[in-house]
């Protein structure tokens, strides 16, 4: 397989996986925020603080609303992070890879793409960027289906998933900072009365409340959920599975050694965390360390597979 | 409402469907009781559904203007162009003849120039035709064939006759056009396949592979890769479909490198990996920086070394494109007479040589009538068509051609034939053309048809898709009846 095919399919699922994640987020905090209080800490702006955008946001805009909000989030066509950069990221890296994807995942990816392009303008409307967001989350897991479903197990299925694991632990660890600072011990009384609110949200970000309750119970406490989205090895979208599976997907790949022991320290760490009566910094550092790691993998994947020396013959 | 083709009247011109303003032909008959039977709205609706169908499966082609790269969806008529299947076989002779022939050429000119030594062309014609390459002087690609990829273009007159208008022979573009437009129709009207008999398009790719398969005859399963400019070339979209449907390894220049050893290598996963057969789709000029242009970003250096040195296939050959040459177009009927020995089966265009005095001095006396084209470009540019042009621009050529008599070529204006277009809210006739596509490698296959391209604007004569031409579907139709289905 060709080394920039490689990099166009691992990028295309870091996109696509994003999208996803985007998608889902800005949905369930929509509908968090209608639950809770005005004037609490949790607002739109925490949106904005999980992509680590503040600097870039506030670049463009002076005040905090949701109609800013959403659409330096979904549609500012100067972000590089939008969801709408997001898309036509993803459709480009399809578009240089469609020799080696299956015929119709270029078609679907094309029609998430077109969907998007003509409902941008309607950001602003709850009601109908609600939707938009539910029918792009549901074009991601459509696509995700066709891979799963329609391709050989080859290195451009593997460098797809790779990508797919590697974006996810990004996210969930991105998710999970943000909202142990919220719930931190520091917050007010007010807040105090919401946690079972947030948890839920928590977890439906991460798509996980019912896999959740099946092997815990119905009650949301705050160690145990934070427990189950880092460590548990069954779920696939908690820290330790992503990173196991990933782990998977790149040991197939040739010449793996030196990546594969990059991702096998992340693991051993990410099993390692305790995270029950951990104060909320804590839990912050761990996850921004994790974070840094996950970049520094990244630049192994890189530098292995994609850009290697081919100067000796 | 008053049906969309009351009012048809293709005015004179030789229409490809119709006898006369009502009357279709035999073997378009069904095809046109089914269109005429719809209601405007029903009509409508489909073609709608086609322009969301080429839309949603991104069939794109890029227009370069000063105000930006777009992406266009491809244009496509819903209404097929039908060609009845006993004529078809005779033209489908007439293309493996003409491309046999024009091989032998390539191959005689690269070697021992009999042709020219036997004083059927002139040895500046040859020679001195751009798209000659000095460097490829005494090489013989696998089966001695040059051209293995040709997309030549026919046009009919007002009478009804066939021309060939040129063969291209350089990097042909438009096949994967005809693969979607006739995908396209089979979904929007499924109804009709039922009616006809419409040889099927779809073996293309496979007979791509198979023809690049067998330019190295000396290995079981040699890496065939496809090499596009990249994805700012107008034609990316086809070069990443067929190589998706033939299984070729889309790749650019960047992606390959020459070897100490000469052979060419790509840049894998794995490091660096053997390329046996390459199809480009990058002309000449920017194949190789160390022998042709040196400022080409899009080449690999060292490629023609390798070429030379027989270590990979080059399809279409390097050089090849000295029989695009519109000079020596006009002596391909000649060369059909001297390699074959056979009368060509298909007419060219007459064409006036302005190289020669009184051939110049009657084009300079009609110019206002006739089309003139340079020698050496493609896709419509340069070119003067003398009844729709301002008298500045007959002027401006009239010059041209009195500094630079050798690079220009002159042609009757012919009346393009016309077929049913759907244009608004009307159906009207429209100027067609046909590029059938030939491969060639130790066999010749031809496609069943090929892809017609329309002018869309009335009375224009550009079919052109860079300038305002469409497409349709092409049906070889075969008017033995249809066998019932149970």
């Amino acid at each position: 397989m060709l080394s920039r095919v490689g990099e166009r399919v691992f990028w295309l699922a870091r996109y696509l996986e994003r999208v996803e994640n985007t998608a889902r987020l800005v949905n369930v905090h929509t509908s968090l925020l209608m639950d809770l209080p005005e004037h609490n800490e949790i607002n739109w702006f925490t949106l904005a603080t999980i992509f680590d955008a503040k600097d870039a946001y506030f670049e463009r805009y002076e005040r905090v609303n949701e109609y800013d909000i959403m659409y330096f989030l979904l549609a500012d066509p100067s972000y590089s992070g939008s969801l709408s950069n997001s898309i036509l990221a993803l459709r480009e890296n399809a578009r240089t890879s469609i020799d080696v994807l299956p015929e119709i995942l270029w078609e679907q990816i094309n029609e998430l793409h077109l969907l998007v392009k003509g409902e941008l303008s309607s950001v602003g409307n709850r009601r109908r960027r609600q939707k938009l967001l539910l029918t792009i989350t549901e074009k991601c897991q459509c696509v995700w289906g066709i891979i799963a479903n329609h391709m050989s197990r080859n290195f451009a299925y593997d460098f797809l998933q790779s990508g797919k694991f590697l974006e996810r632990v990004d996210m969930t660890s991105r998710i999970l900072e943000m909202t142990s600072m919220l719930v931190a011990e520091t917050r007010n009384e007010e807040m105090r009365q919401h946690e079972g609110i947030l948890w839920a949200t928590l977890l439906r970000s991460l798509s996980a409340q019912q896999m959740y309750i099946q092997v815990n119970d119905s009650s949301l406490k705050a160690d145990k959920v934070l427990m189950f989205l880092i460590t548990d090895n069954r779920f696939p979208r908690s820290l330790s599975f992503a990173m196991n599976a990933l782990g998977n997907y790149l040991n197939y790949l040739p010449r793996a050694e030196s990546v594969l022991q990059k991702q096998q320290s992340i693991l051993r760490r990410v099993q390692q965390y305790d995270v029950r009566q951990t104060p909320a910094e804590t839990i912050q550092n761990m996850m921004d360390e994790l974070q840094v790691s996950l970049t520094e993998l990244n630049a192994h994947i890189t530098s292995n597979w994609f850009y290697p020396d081919f100067s000796v013959t | 409402m008053k049906n969309m083709w009351r009012d048809y009247d293709p005015a004179g011109f030789f229409d490809e469907l119709m006898y006369s303003k009502h009357q279709p032909r035999s073997f378009s008959y069904k095809l046109l009781d089914y269109f005429q039977g719809m209601q405007n709205e029903a009509f409508q609706q489909r073609v709608n559904e086609s322009e969301l169908e080429m839309l949603e499966r991104g069939i794109t082609f890029t227009v370069y203007s000063d105000a930006g790269n777009i992406d266009r969806a491809w244009p496509f008529d819903v209404i097929p162009r039908a060609i009845p299947k006993q004529e078809w076989l005779r033209t489908e002779k007439g293309l493996k003849q003409r491309i046999r022939a024009l091989n032998q050429f390539i191959q005689d000119i690269y070697n021992e120039g009999n042709i020219i030594k036997q004083g059927i062309m002139p040895a500046e014609v040859v020679y001195q035709s751009k798209g000659y390459r000095p460097q490829c002087q005494g090489m013989t690609p696998p089966h001695g064939i040059w051209a293995n990829i040709c997309g030549s273009d026919l046009v009919r007159d007002q009478d009804g006759t066939l021309y060939v208008l040129e063969d291209n022979l350089r990097v042909p573009s438009g096949v994967s056009y005809m693969l979607e437009n006739r995908k396209t129709t089979k979904r929007v009207f499924p109804e009709l396949f039922r009616l006809l008999n419409i040889s099927p398009v779809d073996a293309y790719p496979e007979r791509l592979a198979e023809m690049l398969t067998s330019l190295r005859p000396d290995l079981s399963n040699p890496t065939i890769v496809l090499l596009t400019p990249g994805v700012y070339n107008s034609a990316y979209y086809e070069h990443a479909f067929l190589a998706q449907q033939a299984g070729l390894i889309l790749l650019e220049g960047a992606d390959l490198q020459v070897g100490a050893d000469d052979y060419v290598y790509m840049k894998t996963i794995h490091g660096l990996e053997r390329v046996d057969v390459i199809y480009r789709r990058i002309d000449d000029d920017f194949i190789d920086p160390e022998v042709f242009r040196p400022d080409s970003m899009l080449g690999v250096p060292g490629i023609m070394r390798s070429w030379r040195a027989g270590k990979v296939a080059i399809a279409n050959a390097p050089g090849c494109g000295v029989a695009d040459d519109k000079v020596i177009y006009a002596y391909v009927p000649d060369m059909i007479r001297y390699y074959l020995d056979e009368e060509p089966i298909l007419k060219n265009v007459p064409t006036w040589l302005c190289r020669k005095e009184e051939e110049l001095e009657h084009v300079l006396a009609h110019l206002p009538d006739l089309v003139v084209k340079p020698a050496n470009e493609s896709g419509g540019y340069g070119m003067l068509v003398g009844p729709h042009a301002s008298e500045e621009k007959v002027e401006e050529f009239r010059l041209l051609l009195r500094d630079n008599p050798e690079n220009y070529i002159a042609q009757p204006t012919l009346a393009l034939s016309v077929s049913p277009t759907s244009c608004g809210d009307t159906i009207a006739p429209r100027h067609v053309d046909l590029r059938p596509f030939i491969l060639s490698g130790e066999a010749i296959y031809v496609t069943p048809g090929g892809l017609t391209r329309v002018a869309l604007v009335e009375g224009s004569l550009v079919v052109n898709s860079s300038q305002g031409g469409g497409s349709k579907d092409t049906w070889i139709v075969d008017e033995r009846p249809v066998e019932e289905e149970d």
